[in-house]
């Protein structure tokens, strides 16, 4: 126990031995997902120091809760707590008032910048060369984008992504029937068969 | 496992914030079940400003997990087990009776407690008072009905507003539901049955007549909770029992409802055949809850 783990250790070894109260095997865990947990949280918060308290606060809840972790893959377990922390700091931001801006009606201009993506990145992004996915996902506005990535890649229920992006559940089924129809539209502009080749 | 595992570059571009969403979403995907690519991005990035806050943040992590460990260090391997079994917190466990007292405060909370004290008191006042002859033929038909009232009013969303917390916590679900049924049983029994005692009625069942019917449908609201949630399952057993009592003795025709009632009271609840019926109905309801404990945990869905 403890020391130098081996670095193929295998998680749900690892998170057994969390469970068990070993903070070696805390710090492996760490030091092997914190790092995209915290890169994937800034794509999706602007704000620097909620992006450390979620971190924070997802790794003290492993701590407490990796005895309630069912064998099921750890990066995504890891994600699911860590998406949930992020809502729940949105939450409690919203009720404290310190979200200055909501995305709620930057929706009409279609060119708002994204909260959750500096908009540093959207000009890198202006210069590069990608597949027609890409292409397609860069016609749809921010908006759009972003209720496409909360509910198909993060996983987030209609509620979830409300809370998370702060405009209402309506919204939410709004905005995310029409990224698949933006989406439809524009991939079958790009080619007649959207199925076409690897993005 | 595809055995396709992130190229230097896609990492490199993913760390420091350059690369377009659809990749970027890709990568996201893949890095929630490959531990390697996982641990090649997490390098990458400490390698970025983001280092110091990772360092930072790990210091607090380990900090807030050391302490808790070597307190309760693991003796051996049981309480390795037991420990990773039961992730409690690793504060101080809170006192026995506030925890009580928050498992069962909504079991009496609200409209139900005042309803049972107006049932009550209505029928020792018809009793003494109007001289009504049928008081306890009515508080026998009603009592059964107030403990399966109690338990629909005690758990839920609709019930309790600290719900939420309420389900999150290890104690929810059955065992919960069971605690709050028997704060209900513990206020209504004493309650319902002293007010029949008290209660003249000659031509009636005796004052606990009712006490086996009550617990049975209790517990058939409960076992039935399973399938349809508790609130329509409450609905049912104790609106099928009143049905079943009043119907008959107010469809009366010549008007002589008391004596009806009572007359169907004895049917239902007299005599000791009846009563082993209902105790049989009882045992039944209870291995059923018993045999399905684990739906209770997802009774929020109704």
């Amino acid at each position: 126990m403890g020391g130098q783990r081996e670095k193929d250790e295998g998680d749900a070894a690892l998170l057994r031995a969390v469970a068990a109260g070993d903070p070696a095997a805390m710090g492996t865990l760490y030091d092997r997902h914190a790092g995209w947990l915290h890169a994937r949280l800034t794509r999706r918060c602007a704000d620097p120091e909620v992006v450390r308290e979620v971190l924070q606060d997802t790794f003290v809840t492993v701590w407490r809760s990796a005895g309630a972790h069912r064998g099921e893959e750890a990066g995504g377990w890891l994600w699911t707590i860590a998406a949930r922390r992020l809502i729940d700091a949105r939450r409690a931001q919203e009720r404290s008032g310190r979200l200055e801006t909501t995305p709620i009606d930057t929706t009409r201009t279609g060119t708002g910048t994204t909260p959750s993506a500096p908009s540093a990145e959207e000009r890198v992004l202006a210069g590069l060369e990608y597949g027609d996915v890409g292409t397609a996902l860069d016609r749809i506005s921010p908006e759009l984008r972003e209720v496409l990535r909360a509910t198909v890649v993060d996983g987030l229920t209609t509620r979830e992504t409300a809370r998370l992006l702060g405009i209402p559940e309506g919204t939410v089924k709004t905005r995310a029937r029409r990224a698949r129809a933006e989406l439809r539209a524009a991939l079958a502009q790009l080619a007649p068969s959207p199925m076409g080749g690897p993005a | 496992m595809t055995g396709w595992h992130a190229p230097e570059t896609l990492i490199a571009r993913y760390a420091d914030g350059s690369l377009p969403d659809a990749d970027a979403w890709s990568l996201e995907k893949h890095l929630e079940s490959c531990t390697s690519c996982a641990g090649r991005v997490s390098g990458a990035v400490r390698a970025t400003s983001a280092g110091t806050v990772l360092a930072d943040v790990r210091d607090a992590v380990l900090a807030a997990a050391a302490p808790a460990p070597a307190e309760a260090a693991p003796q051996d391997l049981r309480d390795a087990v037991l420990a990773a079994a039961t992730p409690a917190p690793p504060e101080a466990p809170p006192l026995r009776t506030p925890r009580l007292l928050w498992a069962a405060a909504p079991a009496v909370r609200g409209a139900w407690l005042p309803a049972v004290l107006l049932v009550v008191l209505s029928a020792v006042l018809l009793a003494h008072v109007a001289g009504f002859s049928g008081a306890r033929p009515l508080l026998l038909a009603v009592a059964p009905v107030v403990p399966v009232a109690g338990v629909a009013l005690s758990y839920g969303r609709h019930a309790d507003p600290l719900h939420e917390l309420a389900a999150s916590t290890p104690s929810a679900g059955l065992r919960l539901v069971l605690t709050r049924t028997a704060v209900v049983l513990a206020v209504s029994l004493p309650l319902l049955t002293l007010a029949g005692l008290v209660l003249p009625s000659p031509g009636a069942p005796g004052a606990v007549a009712w006490l086996l019917p009550g617990l049975t449908l209790t517990l058939a609201a409960l076992a039935l909770g399973g399938w349809l949630g508790l609130r329509t399952a409450t609905a049912v057993t104790g609106g099928g029992w009143l049905c079943a009592v009043l119907a008959p003795a107010l469809a009366s025709p010549d008007g002589a409802v008391a004596r009806h009632l009572s007359d169907q009271l004895s049917a239902y609840v007299g005599g000791a055949a009846t009563q082993g019926g209902w105790a049989a109905a009882a045992a039944l309801c209870a291995l059923l809850v018993a045999a399905r404990r684990t739906a209770y945990d997802r009774l929020e869905r109704f």
